[in-house]
């Protein structure tokens, strides 16, 4: 019991020869806000739902609310409130009567008129689910996932596939929860999405977690925390005078440079001298702060969306 | 607590039920017009055959004699000028056609429709023969009685009553195989199961008022289908309303045993689609819903009485039409009672929330 939501360690789960978890240690403090980031398969999912109970492990320990789901499951379901990447419910069932059926599972539920009006739902209450935006149907997942007042909330990918305003009315409420006090595991694999939201995040790739921290200290830990990127009209020049003039790697994309900075001040000095020097046809210049992107880049080699 | 539980997952179950247009049409207004429309073409008794007569209007004692045989009969006369007759039989809509007056005549059967066409000819045949023996003075020759009966010999229902009860196990079997098998399906695909398992909501529960709310409908189906049966054809349940209850829930159950068993075979509800139709078709074809098998071969007949939908229309049939009880249908009971327990298990066995 005491201070932590989640307790788990050495989690393994495979499916067939499919590692989708080998070995996850993950201890999430009550009232905190944790990200679970990676790319799609990183066995993110597959966490989840070992930590939802849905799947047992193949081996390693779980303890949720500091209870076991061997012994307290049905304790443990009272307690919490899961949100699916895509809950499909019946589409003939109105948001209010979704609320109301999700309430009647539990001993006690919060009053369907305080969750319409939390979720900014109260002009659809009386719509069939099929009516809804999908902002306004992760809204509703969301508040099926608060019914039960639980303490601890499981959020798997809520913004996936949302427009920008969705996604920031779905970040008030994720930002509410924790001004209640409320303990939230949210999976993403939107890099803004962890920094804006969490308190701490753990990087995930291939059924294993990488790095774990703050996002400041994350970012911090790169060796290399801005990045310079020289853009071109056209087609980006041949890249390779360039990097020797600067001294530095040289990324050449399809339009432009990009080159890790060690350290600001010095670097960008010799970067102008030698886009002036070799009379490179420079269009724009950014500077910009590393993001948790690039910290995901430099653990694994690989860019997030692939 | 968990009655409330069941009773508020019961009542959402049958709303959503009541909103899904496919399910109102398949369980009522299919099964519905199913029974007026068949029930109406093989009825036969209400009225009887058409007639038309290609007919000069002469005044003739034969012709008289003819017309008054073939009313006896039950035969509707309508009697046209050979111009007119000529143009009803060209639109081929016509079975046969009377023509010729005063003792010649000829019937001119449509090849198209000699079903009809040798119904008529029987009845004109016989009208034709009494017709000749009352003109020569003749009194009237003895015929064989006929009396109405069902096969077991307490009602004498149109063809509507053989088809009510077939209907009412129809609607039992597309209920296991497509309302139940493609919900669980899609449950299941689409992650609803894997919502409701983070839920304290006890699983047994939730299925329970699924199939609940299922047999609450085909209840009410099978209460429609008596219901316009009698108002229309004067068709009444010979039996006890327990019996058939009884049987509807027995069937019921077995069938979405069958329906939550098939499901755990499929992925999506394509594939799962085909699956159920592989066995629908055959299920309805040989077990008699709409005919009787009699004059299928012994061996299918055997076959078909060892499938779960087989021994439910004969035991509906026997108790709606002969006021059978349910203790004469214990060789029926017991098979649909083992294909309940192997099917409920086996669907049991298989069953994944996830």
């Amino acid at each position: 019991m005491g201070e932590w939501a989640i307790e788990a360690r050495g989690l393994e789960k495979s499916f067939g020869t499919v590692h989708a978890v080998r070995g996850l240690d993950l201890s999430v403090a009550k009232g905190e806000v944790f990200g679970l980031l990676g790319p799609n398969g990183a066995g993110k999912t597959t966490s989840l739902e070992m930590l939802e109970g849905l799947i047992r492990p193949d081996k390693g320990e779980i303890r949720i609310l500091g209870l076991d789901w061997k012994t307290d499951g049905h304790e443990i379901r009272g307690r919490v409130g899961v949100q699916f990447q895509s809950t499909q419910l019946d589409d003939r069932v109105k948001v209010r009567e979704a609320l109301a059926i999700f309430g009647s599972y539990y001993k006690k539920s919060r009053p369907v008129a305080d969750l319409l009006k939390l979720l900014q739902l109260e002009e659809k209450a009386d719509s069939f689910q099929s009516k809804l935006s999908g902002g306004q149907r992760q809204r509703l997942a969301l508040g099926l996932a608060l019914v039960n007042d639980p303490e601890l909330v499981f959020l798997d990918e809520p913004t996936t596939g949302l427009d920008p305003q969705a996604r920031q009315s779905l970040w008030d409420l994720v930002r509410g929860l924790k001004r209640e006090g409320r303990t939230v595991l949210i999976t993403t694999h939107y890099m803004d999405e962890a920094e804006a939201l969490c308190d701490r995040v753990g990087i995930m790739d291939q059924g294993r977690i990488l790095q774990l921290g703050t996002p400041r200290e994350l970012i911090a830990s790169l060796s290399q925390p801005s990045y310079a990127e020289i853009e071109f009209q056209g087609a980006a020049p041949e890249a390779g005078p360039f990097a020797a003039c600067l001294g530095l790697p040289v990324e050449a994309k399809s339009s432009h440079w990009a080159v890790s900075l060690v350290d600001p001040r010095e670097d960008l000095q010799k970067l102008l001298a030698c886009v002036a020097s070799l009379d490179i046809p420079m269009q724009q210049l950014h500077v910009r702060r590393a993001t948790l992107e690039d910290v995901f880049l430099q653990r694994t080699g690989r860019s997030l969306r692939d | 607590m968990y009655l409330r539980m069941f009773l508020n997952q019961l009542w959402m179950s049958l709303k959503i039920i009541s909103r899904v247009p496919s399910a109102v049409i398949w369980l009522f207004a299919f099964p519905a017009v199913m029974l007026l429309g068949l029930g109406a073409v093989f009825s036969g008794a209400a009225e009887g055959p058409k007639l038309v007569w290609s007919h000069t209007a002469t005044d003739s004692k034969a012709d008289d004699f003819l017309a008054e045989a073939l009313r006896e009969r039950g035969v509707r006369v309508e009697i046209l000028s050979p111009a007119d007759a000529e143009a009803r039989w060209q639109q081929g809509k016509l079975a046969s056609m009377l023509e010729g007056d005063d003792g010649h005549y000829v019937l001119r059967a449509n090849s198209y429709l000699m079903m009809q066409a040798l119904q008529t000819e029987a009845l004109v045949q016989q009208a034709y023969l009494t017709a000749q023996a009352r003109a020569q003075g003749a009194s009237d020759l003895a015929r064989v009685p006929v009396t109405k009966s069902s096969p077991g010999g307490h009602h004498d229902g149109p063809y509507a009553a053989f088809l009510l009860p077939g209907l009412i196990g129809l609607n039992v079997l597309m209920m296991g195989l497509f309302a139940t098998g493609v919900t669980d399906v899609t449950m299941r695909d689409k992650g609803g199961y894997k919502r409701l398992a983070t839920t304290p909501l006890p699983r047994g529960i939730y299925i329970g008022a699924q199939i609940s709310g299922r047999l609450c409908t085909l209840v009410a189906s099978a209460a429609m289908l008596m219901l316009v049966g009698g108002l229309v054809f004067g068709i009444r349940n010979q039996g006890s309303y327990g019996a058939m209850l009884a049987l509807i829930l027995l069937g019921g159950l077995c069938f979405s045993s069958l329906g939550y068993l098939l499901g755990s075979f499929a992925r999506t509800v394509e594939s799962y689609s085909g699956l159920a139709n592989l066995l629908f078709l055959p299920l309805m074809l040989l077990s008699g819903v709409y005919f009787s098998l009699d004059a299928a071969p012994v061996w299918l007949q055997k076959g078909a009485e060892l499938l779960p939908l087989a021994p439910l229309l004969k035991a509906l049939r026997a108790v709606f039409n002969d006021g059978a009880t349910l203790l004469s249908q214990g060789p029926q009971l017991a098979v649909i009672a083992g294909w309940l327990v192997v099917l409920f298990g086996l669907a049991v066995k298989r069953f994944r929330w996830v």
